[in-house]
């Protein structure tokens, strides 16, 4: 690429790109302490007031009418397009905008547990975590108490950590069900943690249980960055937003620092940049990735900061499968209210590393049921299987609506090298920057915790007395399903096998953090949110620090 | 694509559209015409809707304008998905014209329910009639995402109330499944 730069003078004490949990939470704890931060974000802020949150199917026809369209969160992967092996997809979700994927995101909200951070170590796949429980637990606590996650106060050695939670929403019959047929099998479902405020946080608006927040919160009742941190972060004065700002590269110097950053205006193409002191990647664990390795100059040929050869490798997510049924103790019965708080009540947290369990393959899964209960979701996803036509087929989607169960298996995929995102120079995108290859795919681990999964499944729903409708063993969702990407960036103590330090600092670049997904390690069973967002708060009180002393 | 590959993402696709509602308007139209099928294909699906989901104490899918909401997920779709889907009605209506003299829209009921039964893939199927079967099976689809998205199909035949905003979630009340 070729092209001049005309260097602006005003220089950043920090530059965040990405304003999702990871950029969101930097731009919050650092501004909080007085430090003036310009954030970069792809997108634009999106309009709580435009939101198709507390409207039924039917309603929402009179809005079409008024010319009312619900807004689109998601990026169009034609604008930021990526590569991927024959037969091999990966797919990509990626939400561009103020909040980033918090807008809409699941709000499963698990703290990893020494369960989780101690297995590398001891099982010997790849690094260790260089972190415990003990490092992440005070963040754990503040963050649970900023966002509000409600859960239950049943703490074990794989959830950890209730004290702050917010009271959990009731369980509907057919959880209750799957529970009960569980619990004569030893394994757990326990009220699940989710970032939903089941209570007023600071003044916000409760939940209402209208079941949507996949249209996104249009009462800010659960957390989004967008909602939550962004907006006292503007009030501190210490915030520039700029957005619309695609992110391409870091700018280093002779040295290897980094000194600017260059983005293009996401509307007109037009190419732009902004120096700063500090630079704090959080774009997403697939986009920051991509960043790092168009990063390249005399210093950092390889990619920013990847001497070691790790940036972009070990891409690791989970496996899951869905697997669908009706419960017939309960059709025929009436048909109850269960939107609730939007998915699962009840949560089956991993259980295969208990005394009494055993396993030929590494690490586990948990399982989440959304669509559990008298759902819509539960009437498309099932109901066409059931045989016939006509009057009889009519009457028993009426007869199964009130019953149906849906288990969804969550399992950790292992760090592999070769899993790995890389960036082709010959295929450029709109703004000339090297676009992105993703190459990806599970193995024999996963095969074999695959079976593990479906016994699993299988038995729970034998002994909750439920019948299969839509459920093929073996059958895994799509690889990037589960929009849990890890590893690319990871954190570790040997600067050889590891890009960031234990607090998200580059080893190679010692004014460059990365706190988005891509600084995990292992991807475990878990949802990551709650994790980045306590690790991006420690990562930015590390920073702080290290400014105050004026190493930076 | 093949054609039971392109139906098949018709009908998730049609899942998909079903779940964001953005067809919702098309029922309000007071003039509606079919952006994608002819009016005697419209004719037709309007009929076999209604055969898999038929007024009972409730409208069926005739009543909701499901035929609406498959021409519009047609829009919506692929070329190739377009096509399988109109190649399928074809079957349909070349073997009701062949074997009862008439459209599939204006045969008698016990002849409709014959020929579907045939191509319900509930059971087994000749291989002369796999293209019919594929057609039924993802029509079916459609059709169960279409109404079931509608305030006939949730509110009045489910039972949904409809309810978004509570102040509480009460969750399972029932004394034999505590605990």
């Amino acid at each position: 690429m070729t092209m001049q730069i005309i260097s602006p003078a005003k220089v950043y004490p920090v530059i965040v790109i990405g304003s999702g949990a990871s950029g969101g939470m930097a731009a919050w704890n650092l501004t909080r302490q007085g430090i003036e931060v310009v954030l970069l974000d792809a997108g634009e802020k999106f309009d709580r007031a435009t939101y198709w949150t507390h409207v039924t199917p039917w309603e929402a026809r009179e809005r079409r009418g008024r010319g009312e369209r619900a807004p689109q969160f998601f990026l169009d992967t034609r604008e930021s397009p990526y590569a991927t092996p024959t037969g091999r997809p990966f797919e990509l979700t990626r939400v561009w905008g103020h909040g980033g994927k918090t807008n809409v995101w699941g709000r499963v909200s698990l703290r990893l547990s020494d369960v989780n951070l101690k297995e590398p170590a001891r099982d010997g796949w790849e690094i260790p975590w260089p972190i415990a429980y003990a490092d992440i637990a005070p963040y754990y606590d503040r963050v649970d108490q900023l966002i509000g996650v409600c859960g239950g106060d049943d703490d074990s050695d794989i959830l950890p950590g209730s004290r702050f939670h917010l009271p959990p929403p009731a369980p509907r019959c057919a959880e209750r069900l799957i529970q009960k047929g569980a619990k004569t099998l030893d394994i757990p479902f326990v009220p699940t943690r989710r970032a939903n405020r089941t209570r007023s946080v600071r003044g916000s608006i409760p939940c209402h249980y209208c079941g949507n927040c996949g249209a996104g919160c249009d009462v800010a009742a659960f957390f989004c960055s967008a909602d939550h941190l962004l907006p006292e972060a503007l009030a501190t004065k210490k915030l520039e937003i700029r957005s619309n700002a695609v992110v391409s590269r870091i700018i280093t110097d002779a040295s290897g620092l980094a000194t600017a950053v260059q983005y293009f205006d996401r509307r007109t193409g037009a190419e732009r940049q902004v120096r700063g002191k500090v630079v704090v990647v959080g774009a997403s664990c697939v986009d920051s990735t991509r960043i790092l390795l168009n990063s390249t100059s005399r210093t950092h040929p390889n990619g920013l900061g990847n001497g070691s050869d790790v940036i972009g490798r070990y891409l690791c997510e989970q496996i899951r499968f869905h697997a669908n049924g009706y419960l017939p103790a309960l059709a025929g019965g009436p048909t109850r209210n269960d939107r609730g708080i939007g998915g699962e009540h009840l949560y089956m947290p991993r259980f295969n590393h208990r005394p009494g369990h055993t396993r030929d393959y590494l690490r586990g899964f948990g399982a989440q049921m959304w669509n559990t209960g008298a759902s819509s979701g539960g009437a498309h996803g099932g109901s066409e299987k059931i045989p016939g036509f006509g009057i009889g087929l009519k009457q028993e989607i009426k007869r199964r609506h009130p019953a149906w169960f849906e288990i969804h298996p969550y399992g950790e995929v292992l760090p592999y090298a070769d899993n790995r995102i890389t960036v082709d120079a010959a295929k450029l995108d709109r703004f000339g920057v090297p676009t992105i290859r993703i190459d990806y795919r599970v193995r024999e681990n996963e095969r074999k915790m695959t079976e593990h999964m479906a016994d699993t499944v299988e038995e729970i729903v034998k002994a909750a007395g439920g019948v299969f409708v839509n459920y093929n063993r073996g059958d895994l969702d799509g690889n990037g399903t589960a929009i849990h990407e890890h590893g690319t960036c990871r954190m570790g103590d040997d600067p050889k096998r590891s890009a960031l330090t234990a607090f998200n600092r580059m080893h190679e670049v010692r004014n460059v953090y990365v706190v988005d997904g891509s600084a995990f390690p292992t991807a475990t069973e878990k949802n990551p949110t709650l994790t980045i967002l306590a690790l991006a708060w420690r990562a930015t009180d590390h920073l702080a620090a290290e400014l105050k002393k004026g190493t930076l | 694509m093949r054609r039971r590959d392109a139906l098949r993402t018709l009908t998730a696709s049609a899942v998909a559209l079903a779940s964001s509602r953005l067809w919702i308007h098309l029922l309000a139209e007071q003039d509606w015409a079919p952006a994608i099928l002819t009016a005697a294909q419209n004719d037709q699906v309007v009929a076999l809707t209604e055969a898999i989901i038929p007024a009972t104490g409730t409208p069926g899918a005739k009543g909701a304008l499901v035929n609406r909401f498959i021409d519009h997920a047609l829009a919506d779709a692929g070329e190739a998905q377009r096509r399988a889907f109109l190649d399928g009605l074809a079957w349909l209506t070349d073997h009701s014209r062949a074997e009862f003299g008439t459209d599939f829209a204006t045969s008698a009921a016990a002849q409709q329910a014959a020929l579907l039964t045939r191509i319900d893939d509930d059971g087994p199927v000749a291989d002369a009639d796999r293209p019919g079967a594929d057609f039924f099976h993802a029509l079916k689809g459609m059709t169960i995402s279409g109404y079931y998205s509608t305030e006939i199909g949730l509110r009045q035949e489910l039972g949904d109330d409809g309810r978004m905003v509570l102040a509480e979630f009460e969750g399972c009340t029932h004394p034999e499944h505590q605990g």
